[in-house]
């Protein structure tokens, strides 16, 4: 447990982060260093790309799973780790 | 044909119009159903007398009804007309019996099903529910009506009045409840079969056809009655035995009859079927009913994605079905998933997976962050984003051109340069490449530092013999006075932020070495001559083997520590690895890791008395008590090839050449160097030469025949803590000094260095590392950190290494091989 704290915290304390989020499958945040309804709103729409792409990744083999995805865009690169119970996004501005 | 029944008091009070509805649902009843869905039937039925008994509080007065109306004729028959749905007998028989069965056990909850389907089973018992209200009426009626109809009536008069019944009903009520209650907390979560099956088939009309195929059997037969038919038809006008005559019927009045039933509930259910949710389905083991599985299948829903608790809630909620307690049960239902949220929390913070998953996600971060400076490294072209660098408008593909054109640019530099290097003599011709060339250099990538390593020294650096990605350092403090404690970290090229393992000790780490046979174990020298042995797969710092308990362990500092594989035996190719350490107090051993560490002695290091000449005033020097016999030893190298000789480099300045098989004499001694040797090195391509660095501020290049020093190199004015030839050119070796690194290359000069590095002013170099897999030199310094350098624009070996090399060092040789 200490060990994922330190991590989480190193994680955050990165150059160039923007946001950390843990969300419960519900779209409950866990842990965020955004406020509440940023992380809501990220949660949601993150939820249902990580089923399609999911769903996308089974539908070719069912053998294989989604592990990561990363979606890199003008501003930022969002890193989202999915899981059956929760969501890790890290928001990251590859630039700086 | 009337069941012999008791009839209960809320059946008294039964208007017709809950029969009615009754009626209407008659279908749903005749579903049998298991002991749980009853209740569902029950509880609607509840529901209906609930509101007919309030009805029948009101207009208990007005009960003046058509359908209640029994119509007798004049001898007092039973007249009343059958009601239109009349249920198959047959199937009601049973029905009556499991009823009588159920009547009998239970009182008056049980007795409520009675009305209900003994009214639907018969019209008879319609008229046995009618003489029911009808005695709230009046006694005189009733009486009349039990005298006429029998058996079921006969315990009517207990239920007397509307009083009693409204009372009863209530009592009733809560009697049904609390067993409703009951049954709901024990079979919430049991599986309720539910079986469906088809009614008969009711003709409401039957239209049998008037015509016959010509084809079919009867046509013969049917073609010679329409014969006899149209004959008689003929024959009829005019005919005696015809006769016509009119009769007048009775028109029945035509009655409508209207029935409703509740409002059938629809329900669309979807889903979409993905190649992975078939396999699913055929592979995944029976899941139990549980929240969670539900919750889980859910998203495939087409209707709903909502969340897990909304899934919970809604099939709980259908389960009860009755509309007060669901909500009693509701409430209680999200207080429970509340708190079962917060474990939930702390569960998936706890999960590996989660951690695992922080763990990908540094390195990704990590990945970003440093994805040049990797690529890099790992000498790939280097592309810059082109978005970033798009400012002045201008096109990306006119940038990528660009940089395609750089890149060409340098790629033929490098080219030339090679060129160039290789053959000195061209080099003053080239005039117009000469404001291209670019001299050699050390660009630095990054460097491995974190908090936790922060002001140790970098007393030594190993690279892991099989991921050459894994860099193991080892910090220490050189100095007596400085101790503190040590850490030794495993640091990945894939984190250069934090390091992979720590491992802590109590004394500062003075030499690391992998092991090769067994890449996971690390082994450590201390600064108080503890040997320990870390299994680098395992995370925390326990110690595989601590030569603590040996009791041949060292006294003194260990130096430096190697895996070796030896040629053990007669036998050529028998090759085992041992770990060799040598230490301050003069020993060098051998270490067996069987259950422990068990260890022999390779050889002590005998002080050797300085033979210089001593003047008659220093004669009474000899007689002086030596403190110690033994030398101490800083170094040691085993040659490439043959692995009974190696190098010792001791605090007196002597480098001996030992044999493995002989453990008391040297078999040679280099003198050269004026203060303590902290490192010897074999060069890899020409195994007949070798280095040294020393305190006293030089580097000596030795050739193996020669007792003393082919080349010196003394470029620096501090001391020169460690030396490695770079594993791709046997000229090319790097020097750490405490001011500075330098890169030597003897094919381009043998007074100067080829690159320079000068170090921060806080900072001390203390190793250097070549890596093996690129060209890039690992620098550590005694503030903690490992900078990683690029070595650029360095000439790389050519094939005839060694005779050049031999050509370079010749002259010098030529005057003692003599």
């Amino acid at each position: 447990m200490a060990e994922t704290e330190e991590t989480l915290k190193r994680i955050q304390a990165h150059k160039g982060v923007v946001a950390t989020m843990v969300v419960n499958a519900e779209g409950i945040p866990i842990r965020t260093t955004l406020d509440n309804s940023t992380t809501v709103h990220y949660a949601g729409l993150l939820h249902q790309l990580t089923m399609k792409a999911r769903s996308t990744v089974r539908d070719i083999d069912p053998q294989n799973d989604l592990t990561f995805l990363r979606i890199r865009s003008k501003k930022h690169e969002i890193m989202v780790a999915p899981d059956k119970e929760y969501l890790l996004i890290v928001i990251q501005n590859p630039s700086e | 044909m009337l069941p012999s029944l008791k009839p209960s008091r809320a059946a008294a009070a039964l208007p017709r119009g809950a029969a009615q509805g009754r009626r209407g649902c008659g279908l749903r009843q005749k579903l049998r159903t298991a002991f749980g869905s009853r209740k569902n039937v029950s509880i609607l039925g509840r529901s209906h007398i609930l509101t007919s008994m309030g009805t029948a509080v009101q207009k208990a007065a007005q009960e003046h009804r058509q359908h209640d109306v029994r119509v007798f004729d004049d001898e007092g028959k039973d007249v009343t007309p059958h009601p239109l749905f009349r249920p198959d007998p047959k199937t009601a028989a049973p029905k009556q019996s499991k009823l009588l069965a159920f009547s009998d056990s239970s009182g008056a909850a049980g007795s409520v099903f009675l009305p209900f389907s003994i009214y639907q089973t018969s019209e008879e018992d319609g008229r046995s529910v009618a003489p029911h209200s009808r005695t709230s009426e009046s006694s005189r009626i009733s009486k009349s009506t039990m005298s006429i109809t029998e058996s079921v009536l006969d315990g009517i008069a207990e239920s007397g009045s509307l009083q009693d019944t409204a009372v009863s009903s209530p009592d009733v009520q809560v009697r049904r409840e609390e067993i409703k209650e009951q049954l709901t907390e024990e079979d919430l979560d049991k599986r309720v079969d539910i079986y469906l099956t088809e009614t008969e088939t009711l003709r409401m009309l039957d239209l049998p056809t008037v015509v016959v195929s010509v084809e079919s059997e009867d046509a013969a037969r049917v073609l010679e009655r329409n014969k006899i038919y149209v004959d008689v038809c003929k024959n009829r006008p005019g005919n005696d035995r015809f006769v016509e005559k009119m009769m007048q019927t009775i028109n029945g009045a035509t009655k409508n009859k209207k029935v409703q039933c509740d409002k059938i509930i629809m329900e669309d259910k979807g889903i979409v079927v993905t190649t992975w949710d078939l396999y699913d389905s055929y592979n995944t083991p029976q899941v139990e009913p549980t929240s969670k599985a539900e919750g889980s299948r859910a998203p495939t829903e087409k209707r709903s994605t909502s969340s897990v608790t909304k899934d919970q809630a809604t099939p709980a909620a259908a389960e009860r079905g009755s509309i007060t307690s669901t909500t009693i049960l509701e409430s209680a239902g999200l207080a429970r998933v509340h708190e079962e949220e917060k474990c939930h929390t702390e569960a998936t913070l706890r999960s590996e997976n989660f951690q695992q998953n922080l763990f990908f996600m540094e390195r990704i971060l990590m990945e970003n962050i440093f994805q040049h400076k990797l690529a890099a490294y790992r000498q790939f072209p280097v592309l810059t984003d082109p978005v970033v660098t798009l400012e002045a408008g201008s096109t990306l593909a006119a940038i990528k051109e660009a940089e395609q054109e750089e890149h060409d640019k340098k790629n033929m530099d490098k080219k030339e340069q090679k060129e160039m290097l290789s053959d000195p003599s061209i080099l003053p011709e080239l005039n117009k490449t000469s404001d291209e060339m670019v001299p050699p250099s050390l660009e630095q990538l990054w460097s491995y530092r974190c908090d936790l390593t922060h002001q140790h020294n970098v007393s030594s650096m190993a690279w892991s013999k099989v991921n050459l990605d894994l860099l193991a350092v080892g910090y220490g403090a050189f100095d007596f006075k400085e101790q503190k404690e040590g850490l030794a970290c495993c640091w990945s090229l894939k984190n250069p932020m934090w390091p992979e393992r720590i491992f802590q000790c109590e004394h500062g780490v003075t030499a690391l070495d992998f092991s090769m046979a067994t890449p996971n174990l690390l082994a450590a020298g201390m600064y108080n001559g503890t040997i320990v042995v870390y299994n680098v797969q395992s995370s925390d710092s326990t110690t595989e083997f601590h030569s603590g308990e040996c009791s041949a362990k060292h006294t003194g500092p260990v130096w430096q520590l190697k895996w070796v594989e030896l040629d053990i035996g007669t036998t050529e190719g028998n090759k085992r690895e041992r770990l060799i350490s040598i230490s301050a107090d003069g020993r060098i051993t051998q270490w067996l890791i069987q259950e422990g560490l068990g260890c022999i002695d390779l050889m002590k290091i005998k002080r050797t008395r300085s033979k210089k000449e001593n003047l008659p005033a220093e004669k009474e020097r000899k007689s002086e008590a030596l403190i110690s016999q033994w030398a101490a030893g800083m170094c040691f190298d085993f040659h490439p090839k043959d692995t009974y000789l190696y190098l010792a480099g001791t605090e007196e300045g002597l480098i001996h050449k030992c044999s493995r098989s002989c453990n008391r004499q040297f078999l040679k001694t280099y003198r050269g160097h004026k203060g303590p040797v902290y490192k010897v090195a074999w060069n890899p391509f020409t195994t007949d030469t070798f280095l040294s660095c020393s305190v006293d501020w030089s580097v000596i290049l030795w050739h193996q025949n020669s007792q003393s020093p082919i080349l010196t190199f003394s470029s620096t004015t501090t001391v020169v803590h460690d030396i490695m030839w770079s594993p791709k050119s046997a000229f090319i070796f790097a020097a750490a000094s405490e001011s500075k690194v330098e890169i030597w290359d003897l094919r381009i000069s043998i007074l100067d260095p080829v690159i320079t590095r000068f170090a921060d002013p806080e900072a001390k170099f203390t190793s250097v590392l070549f890596a093996k897999n690129t060209d890039c030199l690992l620098v550590g310094d005694s503030r903690g950190e490992v900078s990683v350098f690029e070595l650029q624009d360095l000439a790389a070996g050519s094939s005839n290494e060694v005779d050049a090399l031999n050509d370079v060092i010749g002259p010098a040789l030529f005057p003692v091989a003599k």
